[in-house]
């Protein structure tokens, strides 16, 4: 949309929207500097002074704050390097490769989009228990990288590379694995942002396996640790904390947003599939 | 130090010792970087040899307040659920050098958790449980008799509190060490009370009859301007639910006559239901509220009585502490009165459980050792505001000395926890608790509120194993 097209009614209705868009945050913000006990008797005491870092120092005086934040680091990271190199492979070998029943698999990867992970919860828990795996990194990692998504994503996007490519490096003597690495893959790089965002976000705010899988208090992610460090009546006697917790756990995320902006927007206006 | 690659933070004895399927695959595909990884994994888990305390893992809901009470060994000086429970655990730590009890912090209530650890056989040695929640355990075989560490411990059941003690006992057997009582009381107050008329030697007037209150509350209502009850009907279920049971098991009404049917659509049913009608319909209460607004409604003075758990205590006198506040210096607190037949009260209450799992000799005379000491303590929890599980405790003076703990003591004799054959007391809870908010704020004729939540408890309760 053009700058100079835009009405006085436009504009209006955009503040409007961004208004309604970042109350809520400036109003966790605001309780997450309010003192606990104030805001028992009145939430409406946030609009107004005195305020207060007590309830982040709360956060970050307990030890196990920064081991949460780098075991979820770590999970979101290695879940979203293991996606984005088993989902270039996946969608090369479908986009480009043939070989028996590949149809049948890509069906088979599709069906996988519809399939909730509540419904394999159990199986799946089994299954890491016996592998002994729970309450390690390995644990954390793996079922994330069961991505039909992101093979879907890389198989589309791959697709729409033209096969000349290939032609001529072929030509050129260049073995598959060439093609592949030096070829393709740097032609992916805006896909592989996009689905790396989207993994990423994803991991990070993962709370429903953490919570089954780690069930050691080291190896909790920060989802679960931070739940887990609220009294059980949080709403109401500890709601600054609360609210600080959130914007805690907010803050990589925004700064993802932040850095990989273009990307998001792109990927949500659907430019990011050719 | 720690190994932090595969199993960084508790080194169970059955995973150190077995190699991970996992490990013999990621070693066979790619040989020199997981030798490097595993090398290093080694050279992490040698760290942490030389430990040769015996390790007893404890889970427990209650929340994470490390920051404030982490090093802390004072009992007498930590506050709240959360520094009692921390300090507690420390000084136990202090005071047996030989043991280390390793806590593991879980989100309330923490059930999920137990449920996945269980599944994966790896449950921790001692867990925080209500004891609503222990017949659902205990019916497969997922919890031990603790009778062996209760006796190792030197602690008879016959210390306990009625309510604490029914709490634990399924089957004539004890399931957990019961760690409190906890249930609704009726938060008073008291500088409105007197303004309506109804303080007499500096204490609130409390009904005695159904009738009593409903005049009470009018003349409250018509002195003060302001609510007799506040009431937390909305996303509450266990408000609703906990007059419903108290005032059934008062009039002598059996709720669950067996281990799959409740009765609820039944005269006491329906003349308990009728009445929180009627507190509703005559405008005798708040309306509208869910818990975070009932809690500030009270604590801004905008009502006379708040009925909610043993758990708010604590606030509120830090309220009636605190000069210029509404509550200042008008606090009282007492059980629920006796409205119908006997005085009783639905009550639950906070137990340590241990979890069925092998355990070594000395895991298990720590585990003893571990009773013996909480036991000892039950004084230093009762300040959270909750009723000490321990009859001794109850007469103790310190205990009489804190504020408000001598009208609240009957608690511990008055509560009654649902039959301990009854299970999935929590979902229970919240059905029941639904139709009865329904039925008090007039969303559903009383009855048919009264048989819905009989026919959705017996749907549930017949598709338990």
């Amino acid at each position: 949309m053009e700058r100079g097209r835009l009405t006085p009614l436009g504009w209006a209705a955009l503040i409007l929207g961004a208004l309604l868009m970042i109350a809520p945050l400036l109003w966790t913000i605001l309780l997450s500097l309010k003192d606990n006990a104030e805001l028992v008797g009145n939430s409406g005491a946030a609009l107004h002074g005195p305020y207060t870092a007590e309830n982040y120092l709360a956060i970050f005086g307990n030890g196990s704050t920064m081991r949460w934040l780098l075991n979820s680091t770590i999970v979101a990271l290695g879940t979203t390097a293991g996606v984005l190199v088993l989902a270039s492979l996946a969608g090369y070998g479908f986009a480009r490769l043939d070989f028996p029943f590949r149809r049948t698999l890509f069906v088979i990867v599709l069906l996988g989009l519809a399939v909730p992970s509540q419904a394999i919860i159990l199986p799946q828990h089994q299954l890491f228990a016996w592998l002994h795996l729970h309450n390690s990194y390995p644990g954390l990692i793996l079922p994330g990288l069961i991505g039909p998504f992101g093979v879907f994503f890389m198989t589309t996007y791959m697709r729409g590379i033209p096969r000349e490519l290939d032609e001529a490096a072929k030509l050129d003597g260049a073995s598959r694995w060439t093609i592949f690495w030096k070829v393709i893959l740097p032609l992916t790089v805006p896909a592989q942002s996009t689905l790396a965002v989207f993994t990423f976000l994803g991991s990070w705010n993962d709370y429903w396996w953490p919570l089954i899988s780690a069930t050691h208090s080291d190896m909790y992610t920060l989802t679960v640790g931070l739940a887990a460090a609220q009294m059980n009546y949080a709403q109401t006697s500890g709601l600054g904390f609360l609210m600080a917790q959130a914007v805690f756990a907010s803050i990589p995320i925004f700064i993802v947003y932040i850095v990989f902006q273009k990307q998001i927007v792109s990927a949500m206006a659907g430019t990011a599939v050719r | 130090m720690r190994g932090v690659l595969l199993s960084p933070s508790f080194p169970r004895k059955r995973e150190s010792s077995s190699e991970s399927a996992l490990d013999s695959r990621f070693r066979g595909n790619d040989g020199f970087s997981c030798r490097l990884v595993m090398l290093l994994a080694l050279l992490l888990a040698g760290c942490g040899q030389g430990d040769d305390r015996t390790r007893i893992y404890l889970q427990r809901f209650f929340g994470e307040c490390g920051a404030e009470f982490g090093a802390s060994t004072d009992v007498a000086r930590a506050e709240g659920e959360c520094g009692i429970m921390t300090a507690l655990i420390n000084r136990f730590n202090a005071q047996n050098p030989d043991v280390r009890v390793d806590v593991n912090v879980v989100a309330w209530p923490g059930y999920p958790q137990l449920t996945a650890q269980m599944a994966a056989r790896d449950p921790s040695d001692l867990v925080t449980m209500h004891s609503g929640v222990i017949s659902d355990y205990a019916a497969k075989g997922l919890l031990e008799p603790v009778g062996p560490y209760l006796e190792q411990a030197g602690i008879g059941a016959g210390s306990f509190t009625e309510a604490s003690r029914l709490g634990v006992t399924i089957g004539g057997r004890l399931y957990g060490l019961p760690w409190d009582t906890h249930g609704g009381l009726f938060h008073v107050n008291t500088a409105l009370f007197a303004r309506a008329g109804l303080m007499r030697g500096g204490k609130p007037v409390l009904p005695t009859s159904p009738g009593e209150l409903i005049a009470q509350a009018r003349q409250f209502q018509a002195r003060t301007g302001k609510p007799y009850l506040i009431q937390s009907n909305v996303g509450d279920p266990a408000y609703a639910a906990r007059n419903q049971y108290t005032y059934m098991i008062a009039l002598g009404a059996p709720l669950f006559p067996d281990s799959k049917h409740i009765r609820l659509a039944t005269p006491e049913g329906l003349r308990v239901a009728t009445f929180f009608r009627r507190i509703n319909a005559e405008r005798l209460g708040t309306r509208n509220m869910d818990t975070p607004a009932a809690i500030a409604a009270f604590v801004n003075g905008e009502g006379g009585i708040y009925p909610t758990g043993t758990w708010m205590l604590g606030s509120f006198q830090k309220e009636a502490t605190t000069p210029g506040r509404p509550l200042y210096r008008s606090y009282a607190v007492f059980p629920y009165p006796r409205l119908w037949g006997e005085h009783v009260e639905f009550v639950s209450g906070h137990a340590w459980v241990v979890p069925s799992r092998e355990r070594s000799a000395k895991q298990k005379e720590a585990i003893g050792r571990f009773f013996r000491f909480m036991a000892a303590h039950n004084f230093d929890w009762a300040r959270t505001g909750h009723i000490p599980a321990f009859a001794a405790v109850l007469e103790d003076p310190r205990f009489k000395a804190l504020p408000h703990r001598a009208d609240i003591a009957p608690l511990g004799e008055l509560g009654r926890p649902l039959p301990s054959h009854v299970r999935r007391q929590s979902a229970i809870e919240g059905l029941v608790g639904e139709e009865m908010a329904a039925s008090a704020t007039g969303q559903k004729p009383v009855d048919q509120a009264l048989r819905d939540a009989e026919r959705r408890v017996n749907e549930l309760l017949g598709e338990v194993n």
